[in-house]
């Protein structure tokens, strides 16, 4: 491992955050309008400076109601789930590992369904009817977080294999459910629960949620980021960390609490959007190297130009339809995965 | 792909796993296979009745709407229908008697929900369609599985298929299900009574300008109807025209796409209009959805779910929905207040059940 510089570390995030940019821009440009850079910019800086209220023009709506605001989702999903996967890896010691490998994302799809189940028959108002389901799949992901920590734990402490093979059952048991429930039900209920698996950023929130996503992925992402060091002790094995002073229990339940969030939170607005989680570590590894201090930045912003260029891709091939990011992910993940993982093997 | 298998694979529950529905999207219909442009009026009427005295069953051999030749035991006494829109077409036809087992989706009429249930539509159960012991099992193609005929043809029970891809082609079944079952005249009569119903409301609406609208399946995410659809001709015949130009026949759409092509009005087919209504509220508060002038305006038609199914009750639905979106046409003496027949569409009337 070679030494870690602020100013290298600084340099590859710069880089990153370089591609990144220019993949937003393309993202903006990209759809069914076409816009000028000039026009962008010019519309960019007014909804800076005068909050929005001055955009006219067809395009100009449309690019700041919709395009924007998706392609900021897509950004925050990806840098999520990227950082949830590089968590889970690390604490799971397992290259399998992805978010949705200890059962969140069957947590977030039952809540969501129960919400979609139930809303016809509240009465609410519009704005908190439109909520509703976003957060019965937050409550159903920490409600599976907190069940399978129970059911992870020995002797007081979270064991990495007891906590994978609790939430691998976890999940699979919620499947079922929601199979079940899925059976049980007709017409366009059934209809949207099957689109809602899918994964998808074409939801429109309101605009408070985005600050509710962007304060929890600050939280989850840097509390993972301060375990950075005792992730890299934990590759050499757990009994080596613990001799070089990792607290082992606290660094676990950190990382287990943290990038549960951020994977709850994720599967909460989007659904579950495979790969992205799993395959965006691994790339990052070949890359920069596995010292968790540079691999967990470079990762969210990894995930973050991979769920932005596959979202792009997905919502502008087939025009005036488009495919779900889910479908986009999968089917660039699992040949870059084998390639990846014969590259390693040769 | 022409053929929605996705919602049928969809329906079956390929859950939460991402490589499983990318493969959804580019997986072939089992049916395509058989597909075959034999859809022509004209069925082969080669009745192999077998005249010779002994002989105790008779037998008639026609081709079903998927170009499959199938012998039918006559006369045809039991049926089972695998699709809610067969179930209709049967009650239609005054053949209900005869009905002796359906799918659980079965729901129009009331009376239909308390036959004999089968399961549903993409997997009944084989054990209680064969413990029914029908003279013939009918399916569509839109919503049942090819290996569902298969199954049934390894049993010995006859299937006879159905196909309809446009308003003309949902008449022409019918009235072919009628002939196949045993009830010409019905099938001809219902088919007479809707064609003149149609005829009436196109001298009605006929020479309008069609209303440009966008017809929502699910909002998210929006999912709309392919150009190919029977919705779409049924839109077209209520005097519309739906904006989304896709080949796929459950597009889920790009809402810019639809900002860009601002439709008039929003059509949802929903058997509980307060449901919708509510629903709208919900995307008025949305940023995306607000910058459609529909929703701005609440221009919105909410008509009957019949128009999701490929049966007679269409009829009506498409009636529903021009009423809504050209009421200026229904108005009884247009003479007296010229006024009143405003080209603005209003919310309330829309609305009104």
């Amino acid at each position: 491992m070679r030494p870690l510089t602020i100013q290298r570390l600084f340099l590859q995030c710069a880089a990153l955050a370089g591609i990144l940019f220019v993949v937003v821009i393309i993202a903006l440009k990209a759809g069914a309008v076409e816009v000028s850079l000039f026009a962008l910019g010019r519309d960019l800086i007014r909804v800076i400076v005068h909050h929005g209220g001055e955009i006219k023009s067809d395009y100009g709506l449309i690019v700041m109601n919709i395009r924007l605001p998706r392609i900021l989702l897509g950004i925050f999903v990806g840098a999520s789930l990227a950082v949830a996967g590089t968590g889970f890896q690390a604490l799971l010691r397992n290259p399998l590992a992805d978010p949705y490998v200890l059962g969140v994302s069957n947590g977030a799809a039952l809540g969501a369904i129960l919400a979609l189940l139930v809303s016809p028959h509240l009465s609410l108002l519009p704005a908190v009817a439109d909520l509703l389901t976003p957060l019965g799949a937050f409550l159903g992901a920490a409600a599976t977080i907190a069940a399978v920590y129970f059911l992870g734990r020995r002797e007081g402490q979270i064991d990495s294999t007891t906590l994978l093979l609790g939430g691998v059952i976890t999940g699979s048991f919620l499947a079922a459910i929601i199979m079940f429930l899925m059976t049980s039900e007709t017409g366009s209920n059934l209809r949207g629960m099957a689109y809602w698996l899918m994964g998808n950023l074409s939801t429109s929130l309101q605009p408070s949620v985005y600050w509710i996503l962007w304060l929890g992925f600050l939280l989850g992402a840097g509390a993972i980021y301060t375990t950075a060091s005792d992730l890299n002790l934990l590759l050499s094995g757990e009994k080596e960390a613990m001799h070089l002073g990792v607290d082992l229990p606290r660094v676990r339940l950190v990382v287990y609490i943290a990038a549960s969030l951020l994977t709850g939170l994720a599967v909460s607005v989007s659904g579950s959007i495979g790969y992205v989680g799993l395959l965006v570590p691994h790339v990052m590894r070949q890359i920069f190297g596995s010292d968790h201090r540079v691999l967990l930045p470079t990762s969210a912003f990894g995930g973050a130009i991979a769920v932005v260029i596959a979202d792009t891709i997905g919502r502008t091939v087939v025009p005036p339809a488009e495919l779900p990011v889910g479908a986009m992910t999968a089917l660039a993940g699992a040949p870059l995965f084998i390639y990846l993982l014969r590259r390693r093997m040769a | 792909m022409r053929h929605t298998t996705r919602f049928r694979l969809i329906d079956i529950g390929g859950l939460l796993l991402p490589a499983l529905l990318a493969v959804m999207v580019v997986a072939p219909t089992g049916w395509a296979q058989t597909s075959s442009p034999v859809a022509t009026s004209a069925h082969a009427q080669n009745s192999a009745t077998t005249q010779s005295g002994t002989a105790v069953q008779s037998f008639r051999e026609v081709v079903d709407e998927t170009g499959r030749t199938v012998r039918i035991p006559q006369p045809v006494m039991r049926i089972v229908s695998l699709a809610p829109s067969l179930t209709e077409t049967i009650y239609a036809l005054g053949l209900q008697d005869r009905l002796v087992g359906d799918t659980d989706y079965c729901d129009y009429p009331p009376e239909a929900q308390k036959k004999q249930k089968v399961g549903g539509a993409i997997n009944p159960s084989l054990e209680e369609i064969a413990h029914l012991r029908p003279d013939v099992v009918l399916v569509t193609k839109h919503l049942n599985t090819l290996d569902t005929v298969h199954s049934l043809d390894a049993l010995g029970i006859p299937s006879y298929a159905t196909d309809p891809r446009n308003v003309d082609e949902i008449l022409a079944s019918a009235k072919r299900l009628g002939d196949v079952l045993g009830a010409v005249e019905a099938g001809a009569a219902l088919a007479e009574d809707l064609q003149h119903r149609l005829d009436v409301l196109r001298q009605k609406i006929g020479a309008l300008p069609p209303r440009r609208v966008l017809f929502v399946v699910w909002t998210d995410p929006l999912i709309s109807i392919g150009k190919d659809t029977f919705i779409a001709d049924a839109l077209r015949r209520a005097g519309a025209v739906s904006i989304i130009d896709s080949k796929q026949d459950w597009p889920q759409v790009n809402l810019e796409e639809v900002a860009h092509l601002q439709p008039e009005v929003l059509v949802f087919a929903e058997s509980h209009a307060e449901t919708t209504l509510q629903h709208f509220d919900v995307l008025a508060t949305r940023p995306a959805w607000r910058i459609l002038n529909a929703v701005r305006d609440r221009n919105f038609a909410v008509i009957s779910e019949a128009v999701n199914r490929p049966a007679p009750r269409i009829v009506t639905a498409i009636e529903e929905l021009a009423e809504k979106l050209h009421p200026e046409a229904f108005v009884e003496k247009p003479a007296s207040d010229k006024v009143s027949g405003s080209t603005v569409l209003d919310a309330k009337c829309l609305c009104a059940r």
